[in-house]
């Protein structure tokens, strides 16, 4: 029997989506974890690029949560430079990828990471703001959202859009003036795998992880998304990715911990 | 020809026009090489003021001015709007002082305590994200009203920011138009500086030349005053020239309890202390016990921290490659 939780699934799926030898601009937290694995096992010449300035780190393992621009983040980086550069690198399109999480997503993958509630003014639950993500969402070519799959995440229209997904109240990300070819590419969660529709630029369920049905993963969502004709079955994490990701990069367990524990015979 | 404004974020924002930022920088940024060493009390003194812009360079982890933060709490500075571009337990500290009424939020941080605050409508944000932010500061730095850019377009981040979005004369498509910032004052923590504020620092730099062009006032912490040839030894690595700063200060752990490259590491426990706040009676135990009981800095470390804790963040910082 094989047991792992949700977190360390929805890691080792969005690691094994990056391609070697490409430009990856990374969000803080889950997407580290998600980066370094990758860079550990899949993708060794990926550069990782950090809002705060820093490219192309080897960054020091274990994870440690803390230190977002200090040494172990920053460990053996090509450049050190300033924020508005990293960005400029994004708007400029060289970055390939962007990984992102989210409190909230609707169904064309538009993000909120600002605000819970109807009255911006007195919101329920006030979050972080955008920080970068409004950024790594306008701008890298191609968008990968890691989120935990629970019923209120997936909204109809979030309660504030933080960062552009494909169509934000029936307009195009072109017509709003994004760059073209650009947005939300997939969307990884604790249970599955999603890609966005080519013509309507709905999310699109194209993935379940094994163990899981596609009316459990559907049921587990605020709205009905669109299903591929053919959903595979999404392996869980090899014995390779958990011991590389229990022993070498989050031995303290931070982020890997969090989440349900699944057992799979 | 006219160009057309598409759509119009509804915020208020701080705004000067760019020719009166330069007449500030011609008549009252000194370029004397005059010694502008001086301590915390008398750089927030002379150079914040009640109803401030403020604005600082990095995160409350890592390189942030935080002895100057614990400075201008304990002045009691009031009604100042802070620019949160990427911030963690500062806002929540200077909130729990009173010293802030508004906040242009890139990624506000750190806890229950901040976020009620904003629930409950007692500190006023402005909806921003980390890059436009930056590029504002840009603007500023560059001596231009505004800066084009294609963050935020389409989102409610844009709504609730001040931004514009007009149609780009060149492209014929939309662009954002971000305001220039250029606050009152800077706080920038650095490895490195001179007595007249030639600066650099080690490390990503998130935005410390932007900052520190377009504030009106500067004020530099500095683990280490060096001699001024050292800049004229590595010119490359000069962040800052002397001439946009207004005073110096000597402050060894001046980011504690965030870190500093090649100097120390962050203290976790203190900061789970900070972060955990969520009342208002915990928020003022601890500001009376951290910050308003303690003359200055230097007794705060002595008194508050003390000489094994910070023996134990050196060591842990080891000076890893590529930080010397």
């Amino acid at each position: 029997m094989k047991e792992f939780t949700d977190t360390e699934f929805m890691i080792c799926q969005a690691a094994r989506l990056l391609e070697d030898n490409k430009t990856v601009f990374v969000g803080w937290g889950m997407p580290q974890v998600v980066a370094l694995l990758a860079e550990r096992l899949y993708t060794p010449n990926i550069t990782q690029i950090f809002e705060f300035g820093a490219v192309g780190p080897q960054s020091r393992l274990p994870f440690l949560r803390g230190t977002m621009g200090g040494p172990q983040n920053t460990y053996r980086s090509l450049q050190w430079c300033s924020m508005a550069l990293a960005f400029s690198y994004a708007q400029a399109g060289y970055i390939d990828y962007g990984m992102l999480g989210a409190a909230q997503i609707d169904r064309y993958g538009n993000i909120n990471s600002t605000m819970i509630g109807e009255d911006y003014e007195r919101p329920k639950k006030r979050f972080p703001g955008s920080g970068g993500g409004n950024e790594v969402a306008s701008y890298c070519w191609k968008t990968i959202i890691v989120m935990s799959h629970e019923k209120r995440r997936f909204v109809e229209r979030c309660d504030f859009i933080t960062s552009p997904g494909h169509i934000i109240d029936g307009k195009s990300r072109e017509e709003l003036g994004l760059p073209r070819n650009t947005g939300p590419w997939r969307v990884i969660t604790s249970k599955a795998m999603f890609d966005f529709d080519e013509k309507t630029k709905e999310l699109r369920l194209i993935g379940v992880l094994k163990g899981f049905t596609v009316e459990e993963v559907v049921e587990d969502m605020g709205f009905k998304p669109k299903v591929a004709d053919e959903v595979v079955e999404l392996d869980p994490p090899t014995e390779e990715e958990l011991r590389v990701l229990r022993e070498e990069i989050d031995p303290y367990g931070l982020i890997i911990k969090k989440g349900r524990v699944i057992k799979l015979d | 020809m006219q160009i057309e404004i598409l759509d119009r974020g509804e915020a208020e924002f701080h705004f000067i026009d760019p020719d009166d930022f330069r007449e500030f920088v011609r008549d009252k940024k000194t370029r004397d090489w005059k010694d502008k060493l001086m301590e915390e009390k008398e750089a927030v003194k002379k150079f914040v003021k009640d109803g401030d812009y403020l604005a600082y360079d990095f995160s409350s982890l890592t390189r942030g001015p935080q002895s100057l933060i614990r400075e201008i709490i304990r002045q009691r500075k009031k009604k100042l709007w802070i620019c949160a571009k990427f911030t963690l337990l500062e806002s929540a500290l200077l909130a729990g002082g009173g010293c802030v009424e508004k906040i242009d939020v890139g990624f506000l941080g750190f806890g229950e305590y901040i976020a009620r605050k904003v629930e409950n409508g007692e500190v006023k944000v402005y909806d921003w994200s980390n890059g436009s932010i930056t590029y504002r500061l840009l603007a500023g730095a560059m001596g231009i009203p505004f800066i084009p850019a294609r963050d935020l377009l389409g989102t409610d981040t844009f709504k609730k920011s001040g931004a514009l979005a007009i149609r780009d004369p060149f492209t014929n498509k939309p662009v954002a138009l971000l305001p220039a910032l250029n606050p009152d004052v800077a706080l920038i923590h650095v490895q490195e500086a001179d007595i007249y504020g030639n600066a650099r620092v080690y490390g990503p730099t998130v935005a410390t030349l932007e900052t520190a062009m377009a504030s009106k006032r500067v004020i530099i912490s500095a683990e280490r005053i060096v001699e001024t040839i050292e800049f004229r030894k590595e010119p490359n690595m000069t962040i800052i020239p002397y001439y946009l700063v207004d005073a110096v200060v000597h402050a060894p752990f001046g980011a504690y309890p965030g870190g500093t490259q090649g100097y120390y590491e962050m203290d976790a426990e203190h900061y789970l202390k900070v972060s955990s706040i969520k009342t208002e009676e915990e928020m003022q135990k601890y500001l009376e016990e951290y910050v308003y009981s303690v003359d200055n800095h230097e007794e705060f470390l002595e008194k508050r921290v003390g000489m094994k804790k910070l023996k134990e963040l050196v060591r842990k910082a080891e000076i890893l490659e590529g930080f010397r």
